[in-house]
């Protein structure tokens, strides 16, 4: 658990961050959102000390992080950036071994751990280790920033825009591995993005912060549904909530189960379990259709999802 | 398909046509009755006859048809040929010493003419076209420097070029030579070991703190401008004066002319390329490189051991490497001011007029240098992540 209480941090008079408090649960993703210059990478950099706080207290799991020194403090918490800071001179294999490097680990075990995380980061152990950063493309290096991140495996990932310089479907693919890892995982993360649908996508809770203030912390659908001001409402685009609301959900929990699996009838198209409800509205606009059949991942149709409920889910 | 080496190459047919002109226009040799004495200069068929002239020409001649016919591993042929024409090119001035040295005067000797120097220089650029065609690695690259530096060797010791004048000015030195090459290689490896290790604290000191920036890179850069003569000439008083009131640093070799003042104008002029160098390769470093460090839990020590210091070496390197070539040209002058190498042979023969004793300092220098740029360029490879 993390706990900022009352932290303030100012440059010079500028103030970045303003006597905010907040409160992130053990396994939970906060994700902090905001314009450039709102104080949210300031805020991600205050935890593992890279800045120091002007004022307030910062706890981690209860113990002030001022009282621990900060290189000990920060080889428990996972750090990946938007420019990945991948030593170029160093072999990918290398740059995720730095931190059991840093923590003495053995040989073997450090070995062993860097071949499971390019495996879980959907690298490949053989050919992608011997690569030098400068070989690889932006999101294989960004895959690689973050397996580093979870090297020497840390309680807390801190991660400030990982994904911000990356092709829009680079990013889609990195942020479905970020989702499968945590669930995985389950490690207290702190994300920060500019990117409000990545923040609607990743999050447990969002903070949406502006001029170094926390405007709003609570999940993606409360933000949703119950923006706290015009600032929040703009920055999730009153247009299509609706929609980004049914993004949030996946059609597993709204469909009909069958009480058997059966045998699918050959029909134009069909969901599977883990798409999201605005994928299934989409589809059945384009079918023109009032239901569509659920698969799981083995093909059998498990369900029934109709468009009658899914359209009261808005509401 | 036709591959890239299939094409007819222009580069190498232009250098050998060229060669092939030069080395008929210009003399390939010179007799002369002793060293001091201009000499009678023969071109190439005076100098070497129907065989000599031949031989060439033929050789030239066959490199224009190679490079321009799509065969089959030409360039790999090419290269063998000029190889072996570089090595054997010596043995053209042992034909030219045979036929026209006067087999009665003591005193005669050759030089070496123009025509010699456009042959092997153009046939040199022929086999560097040929190599780089065929992209060859720097172990082959290496091997043909050392092959080419192996036969000309072979042909030095030969008898049959005793005559020749360079040779006998370094017959006449043999010792001086090696004394000269050990005083330039400590003088200017010296200057630049001293200077590294200064020119890395310089560059912390700037990293560090902002405000020395702007006055030390000033210093350095005021020192590199004073004309290398002045700066050999203006340091011999003050020396000169703490030698006199010192008995010790008298003792220790230190006076106003010798290595002293050497020494330390080579290390003057040595800062400017190694601390900027080392400061902006220093600086260069990614701050997201060394931000990223920090924040997986490096100390600052380990931060600059493993990250900023690795990431600068190539371009530290590439500082070391032009300050050496540098030092050792410079060094060359210092021989003005008594401190010896291979500039007092340069300074001797200007002297004296007599042109090959200045090679014999002149070549040495050259070769120096170019073996410096080599092994350090190869060094700077070696640590630059590919």
């Amino acid at each position: 658990m993390i706990e900022l209480k009352g932290v303030t941090r100012r440059f010079g008079e500028a103030v970045a961050v303003d006597n905010i408090d907040l409160t992130i649960e053990t396994g939970e993703v906060c994700v902090l959102v905001g314009s450039s210059g709102c104080g949210k990478s300031t805020t991600l950099r205050m935890i593992n000390r890279l800045l120091p706080r002007t004022s307030g207290q910062i706890l981690v799991d209860g113990e002030d992080i001022n009282k621990a020194d900060p290189e000990a403090l920060r080889l428990n918490m996972g750090y990946a950036i938007q420019s990945t800071g991948l030593f170029p001179h160093w072999t990918v294999a290398r740059n995720i071994g730095v931190v059991p490097t840093l923590l003495k680990w053995p040989a073997q075990k450090r070995d062993e751990r860097v071949t499971e995380l390019l495996a879980l980061l959907g690298l490949d152990p053989e050919t992608d280790a011997r690569k030098y950063p400068h070989q690889l493309s932006g999101g294989q290096a960004q895959r690689v920033g973050v397996a580093r991140a979870l090297a020497g495996d840390p309680n807390i990932l801190l991660m400030d825009e990982p994904f911000g310089a990356l092709d829009a479907i680079t990013r889609e693919s990195l942020q479905q591995e970020m989702l499968r890892i945590q669930r995985q995982l389950n490690k207290t993360t702190v994300f920060v993005t500019h990117d409000i649908d990545e923040a609607l996508k990743l999050a447990s809770r969002i903070a949406v912060m502006d001029q170094g203030r926390i405007i709003q912390h609570d999940t993606p659908e409360a933000i949703l549904r119950r923006p706290a001001s015009a600032f929040v409402e703009n920055l999730i685009g009153k247009g299509d909530r609706g929609l980004k609301l049914l993004a949030l959900r996946t059609v597993s929990g709204l469909m009909e189960r069958h009480p058997e699996p059966r045998h699918p009838e050959p029909v134009t198209d069909s969901l599977n379990e883990s798409d999201s409800l605005r994928i299934a509205l989409s589809l059945m606009l384009w079918n023109n259709t009032e239901k569509l059949p659920v698969l799981d991942a083995s093909g059998a149709e498990v369900g029934i999802v109709n468009r009658e409920q899914l359209l009261k889910v808005g509401a | 398909m036709p591959s890239s080496t299939g094409l007819p190459n222009r580069v190498i047919p232009v250098l050998a046509l060229a060669a092939f002109v030069l080395v008929w226009l210009l003399n390939l040799g010179v007799v002369q009755p002793n060293r001091i004495v201009a000499g009678t200069g023969y071109g190439l068929f005076d100098a070497t006859g129907w065989f000599g002239a031949g031989t060439v020409s033929s050789l030239l001649l066959v490199v224009v048809v190679l490079a321009t016919k799509p065969i089959r591993n030409r360039f790999w042929v090419l290269s063998f040929l000029l190889t072996a024409a570089l090595m054997s090119l010596p043995l053209l001035l042992e034909v030219f010493a045979l036929r026209k040295l006067p087999a009665d005067s003591a005193y005669a000797r050759i030089g070496i003419g123009a025509g010699f120097w456009c042959l092997a220089f153009f046939l040199a650029l022929m086999l560097l076209e040929t190599l780089s065609q065929l992209k060859a690695s720097r172990r082959v690259q290496l091997s043909v420097v050392l092959l080419v530096a192996a036969g000309w060797w072979l042909c030095a010791a030969r008898e049959g070029l005793s005559s020749l004048s360079l040779i006998r000015e370094y017959a006449n030195r043999a010792d001086q030579f090696s004394q000269a090459l050990t005083v330039h290689l400590s003088l200017s490896l010296g200057a630049v070991a001293i200077s590294a290790v200064l020119a890395f604290g310089l560059a912390l000191a700037m990293v560090r703190r902002e405000r020395l920036r702007r006055p030390l890179l000033g210093l350095v850069s005021f020192m590199q401008t004073i004309p290398s003569l002045a700066l050999f000439g203006l340091l011999i008083a003050p020396l000169g004066a703490l030698s006199a009131a010192f008995p010790a640093l008298q003792a220790l070799g230190i006076r106003g002319i010798g290595w002293a003042p050497a020494l330390l104008a080579l290390i003057a002029y040595s800062l400017l390329p190694m601390v900027r160098n080392t400061y902006v390769a220093l600086m260069e470093v990614p701050e997201a490189v060394v931000d990223a460090g920090r924040g997986m839990g490096m100390s600052e020590r380990q931060v600059f051991l493993q990250v900023k210091l690795p990431v600068a070496l190539p371009v530290i390197i590439e500082g070391v490497r032009i300050t050496t070539i540098q030092a050792i040209g410079l060094t060359a002058v210092a021989a003005l001011i008594g401190a010896g190498g291979f500039g007092t042979f340069i300074f001797q023969g200007l002297g004296q007029a007599a042109m090959d004793l200045v090679l014999l300092g002149a070549l040495p220098t050259v070769c120096l240098a170019l073996a410096a740029d080599a092994i350090l360029s190869a060094l700077k490879f070696q640590e630059t992540p590919r």
